[in-house]
């Protein structure tokens, strides 16, 4: 999977679960503000990528971290990255 | 009427959060789908004997322990009579092959000793198995009013290493991580999928101590009825909620029935099983992640339970239960071996007011998958599911006979429930035990929903057994209530 190919369905993804307009998505939307996630969303949010991508996500300090689409792009990437070379 | 709160379900978990609210002064309606409350903690009686379902005995109930500060919080202390099961050994580990046996005593201290004697050459790992229960209990904010609140103190149970990775990483002997894994029965989720902290924490309050209810689960469920009743709590048997309903800008604002009744209310908790709870809630007020999440969440162990009554009393059986394991590797594979050959659980069973056993309960825990060919109410009643009874029941008897001589020859007569059983009467979909399981990589829900006003609690969300539901239960009231407040109103009954 190219990293185009992993955004994209981050967004996709993303946007069906969590209602939201996909055109509107850009690395900078912020889960927040803009999306209007809260502190209920998160653990879907962490379902929706582990089902998206077949991964398990138990890295809680890294999940903490994020705040923008862009974070996530980051965190799944490198995460692909790092089963792909492992 | 409009009620301040409406609590759905009157389980343990709804029971403690309609008291919790009634004694903050909150209008509180508690709404059963049973004819009478608490069904599962009240049992059935069979040729005088009592039998549990719900409740066997619990651990932090002596003076001063959690559960006794919320039960004393409740109100319900004074009206029930707790006994100590039995300090040397409430629990009675069989392993058959190879042959092992042990006698789980009550206190840390206990504990230490005699596991260092029966694994002297593992000291070091029982020490430092013992010590990471010890932490984790008085991390857990609830289970020590005085622990730190964390926005992420659930994240461990989630997270967090399996029972199974922290054994192993400890020891390599086979019989000490099945002995430390027995009580995975009490929570039926297997030790390779329960997080090390979940097992723990409900652990941790069994190494304490040990205590039963004179009367069982039934004088405990009288005891709720009298509190609820002198509170001025509506409790409203047999009512069935058909739907959430929720004002224009999307906050709970009443309940409708099955009946076609509508219950105004500002507020509710539902304690019903999640995968129940997505049939009330409106459409569009969660999300698609969350709905799918509620609905794909997997469910404890089922089992297949046989009930005994005996002529004599069976002393033996007085505060000491019996867990049979046929190898030290079944309870990485709870479940998944056949009735006769699997784990099983003992516990006895009282007439009223005595204290010598008459009877016991087993348990043998098996995939709701065995009984899938009946599912429907017209398999129920077919020849072919009457023999699968039959049989099962007769294997089960048989294991029973053959490990414990002292019970053979004593059974006078023998029921059977299975895993259909348990889901209609736990209400739980796929018929679990313990309903939805907490296990590493499952995300349970939180007390908070996204519909204003709707709050969650029940076993899904902590955990099982009287500790779980009533923790379950005050949780849910400290979201509502404030934690800090909900605490402080704790610490005041210790």
């Amino acid at each position: 999977m190219t990293d185009q190919e992993i955004i994209e369905r981050i967004n996709s993804s993303l946007a069906e679960e969590f209602e939201y307009d996909l055109a509107a998505m850009t690395p900078e939307t912020t889960l927040f503000e803009d999306m209007g996630l809260d502190s209920l969303d998160i653990v879907d949010l962490v379902i929706v990528l582990e089902t998206a991508f077949g991964m398990k996500v138990r890295e809680e300090e890294a999940i903490r971290k994020i705040s923008t689409l862009g974070d996530i792009h980051t965190f799944v990437i490198g995460k692909k990255r790092q089963t792909e070379g492992a | 009427m409009n009620y301040d709160f409406i609590v759905i379900g009157a389980g343990i978990s709804g029971i403690t959060s309609a008291i919790t609210l009634a004694q903050n002064g909150l209008r509180v309606a508690l709404l059963e789908k049973a004819e009478r409350t608490a069904p599962v903690l009240r049992g059935f009686s069979r040729r005088g004997v009592h039998f549990d379902t719900g409740f066997h005995y619990t651990g932090g109930l002596a003076k001063g322990e959690p559960l006794d500060i919320f039960l004393r919080y409740l109100g319900i202390s004074d009206r029930v009579t707790t006994f100590p099961f039995n300090e040397d050994g409430f629990d009675l580990f069989r392993c058959e092959n190879p042959g092992f046996e042990f006698r789980v005593p009550t206190g840390f201290e206990n504990l230490r000793e005699s596991l260092c004697q029966a694994f002297p050459a593992e000291r070091a790992a029982i020490d430092s198995y013992l010590g990471q229960v010890r932490f984790t209990c008085a991390t857990m904010p609830y289970l020590n009013l005085d622990a730190e609140i964390r926005n992420d103190s659930g994240l461990q149970r989630i997270f967090g290493a399996t029972l199974r990775e922290t054994l192993d990483a400890l020891t390599g002997n086979e019989m000490l991580k099945s002995l430390l894994s027995m009580h995975c029965l009490l929570y039926g989720v297997p030790s390779n999928e329960v997080s090390f902290a979940q097992h723990a924490a409900i652990v941790g309050s069994y190494y304490d101590s040990v205590r039963g209810i004179r009367g069982g689960g039934l004088s405990l469920a009288r005891a709720f009825d009298a509190r609820l009743a002198e509170l001025g709590v509506d409790v409203l048997c047999s009512r069935e909620v058909a739907g959430i309903e929720v004002a224009p800008g999307g906050a709970l604002s009443g309940l409708r029935l099955s009946d076609g009744q509508t219950l105004l209310c500002s507020a509710a908790i539902s304690t019903v099983h999640p995968r129940i709870l997505l049939d009330m809630a409106p459409a569009g007020s969660f999300r698609p992640a969350y709905r799918k999440r509620l609905g794909a969440l997997e469910e404890t162990v089922s089992a297949f339970l046989c009930f005994a009554t005996s002529e004599d009393t069976i002393p033996a059986l007085a505060g000491a239960n019996r867990f049979l394991l046929p190898d030290a590797g079944c309870m990485r594979e709870l479940g998944k071996r056949p009735i006769g050959s699997a784990a099983l659980y003992l516990s006895g069973a009282y007439r009223e007011g005595e204290t010598e056993p008459r009877g016991f309960i087993g348990i043998c825990p098996v995939l709701f998958s065995e009984t899938a060919a009946w599912q429907s109410a017209a398999g129920r009643r077919s020849e072919g599911y009457r023999q699968y009874k039959e049989q099962a029941l007769g294997l089960m008897q048989g294991q029973i006979e053959r490990a414990y001589p002292d019970l053979a020859g004593k059974i006078r007569s023998i029921e059977a429930s299975t895993p259909l059983t348990i889901r209609d009467f736990c209400s739980t979909p796929l018929g679990g035990l313990y309903g939805v399981k907490h296990m590493v990589g499952q995300y349970n829900p939180q007390p908070a929903t996204r519909i204003p006003g709707l709050f969650l609690a029940g076993q899904a969300v902590v955990a099982p057994g009287l500790m779980g539901a009533v923790l379950s239960g005050l949780l849910a009231c400290g979201t509502v209530l404030g934690h800090d407040q909900m605490r402080k109103e704790l610490k005041a009954c210790c």
